[in-house]
């Protein structure tokens, strides 16, 4: 259903401000999200004062920054630090992205970072993934074959059979997509979203899949795939320039032609 | 991040809403007409009532808006115009391929109306 407001136990409340850093160079000024489970009480916006002379140009580094030397409380989640593990995706001034390609002097005013859009927020900028991981893994994303592989070689593709999937393969779930998605913010429990469906598409036009035809049974329903409305907030905000949304009208198409 | 693509659809949504909650005041001219010479010559007056033109020019916005959009709409479901830049493109295209047709069906509408 459509919400247009944030449950009351949800909004966030004006929160801590902690003091700069002594010999502050280059001010900066940090407003994050903040909710402990644990507390009881309504989630917070804390300011921070960073020194941008003495920290790394990217989000990421602002956040580990603040957390080594202002709160060691601050929770988020990191890895890569090169946009290739998909752990630090967060709303960073109002967009979803990754904070560790995010740089610092591209965002205008004060940075302002908050977990991804309407999920269930564990600590912080730790948004439940749970239903996200379990509708990837409801597309089955590994390769479904019955013919056994050719018994002295891999399956093989021509390079253009590879050049279909290659960039929908590049996806990392960072959840940036699926999470800027009005329609998946309203009906995550049933559409699927569009990671999810370009995952499935990915196998889809797998040259080496054989089960098209399932694939495609199991997307055909009002919820799982035609939630989509082509609003194109997942192409818009992908780190990773990839196209959910012409993947999903893909498989909307090959759901019309396989009727004949 | 844009946000024209975004625009665009929540206002499609919002003339789509629009356009059937106009469809009831033809409902009820339809309706008028169907009663009687009273009912109709009701109905007349109040749907000539200036207020009124508050309302039709409201509806043609919205029916010329939600009537591009989905020409765009129709366009996507064959698989084109996907790309990012081609969406934003094509969310400008909408807008100004729609104030124009705003502009022509409200001269019809209103200026044409006093023609002789």
């Amino acid at each position: 259903m459509a919400e247009f407001r944030l449950p009351a136990n949800s909004r966030p409340v004006k929160g801590i401000t902690h003091p700069a850093p002594p010999g502050v160079r280059e001010a900066r000024t940090v407003r994050i999200y903040r909710f402990s489970p644990d507390s009881g009480e309504n989630p917070r916006i804390d300011t921070f004062t960073l020194d941008t002379k003495s920290c790394g140009p990217m989000v990421l580094d602002a956040l580990i920054q603040i957390k080594a030397v202002t709160d060691s409380t601050l929770t988020f989640r990191r890895s890569c630090r090169e946009g290739i593990c998909g752990s630090c995706a967060m709303n960073i001034n109002g967009i979803n992205r990754l904070a560790c390609t995010t740089h610092m002097h591209d965002l205008k005013g004060d940075v302002r970072i908050y977990p991804l859009p309407h999920m269930p927020v564990v600590k912080d900028l730790v948004p439940d993934l749970t239903t996200f991981y379990a509708q990837y893994a409801s597309v089955k994303p590994w390769l479904q074959a019955t013919t056994p592989p050719p018994p002295d070689s891999e399956r093989l593709q021509s390079k253009e059979e590879e050049e279909r999937i290659d960039r929908p393969a590049a996806c990392i779930l960072c959840a940036c997509c699926s999470t800027a998605c009005p329609s998946y913010w309203w009906n995550s429990d049933r559409f699927l979203g569009p990671a999810a469906l370009l995952a499935a598409y990915r196998w889809i036009i797998d040259s080496r899949d054989e089960a098209t035809g399932e694939r495609l049974d199991a997307l055909e329903d009002p919820f799982r795939l035609y939630r989509c409305h082509t609003i194109m907030n997942c192409t818009d905000v992908c780190p990773k320039d990839l196209n959910p949304a012409r993947a999903i009208a893909e498989i909307k198409k090959m759901l019309v032609e396989r009727q004949g | 991040m844009s946000r024209y693509t975004l625009a665009t659809s929540i206002f499609n949504r919002f003339t789509g809403l629009g356009l059937s909650l106009g469809l009831l005041l033809l409902v009820y001219w339809l309706t008028a007409v169907a009663s009687g010479a009273q009912a109709q010559a009701r109905a007349t007056h109040l749907l000539s009532l200036p207020v009124a033109k508050l309302v039709y020019a409201a509806l043609i916005i919205g029916y010329c808006y939600h009537f591009v959009a989905g020409i765009r709409h129709l366009v996507w479901d064959t698989g084109r115009g996907l790309e990012r830049a081609q969406s934003q493109r094509s969310a400008w295209l909408v807008v100004l391929v729609s104030i124009v047709l705003m502009l022509v069906l409200g001269w019809c509408a209103f200026a044409g109306a006093h023609a002789p």
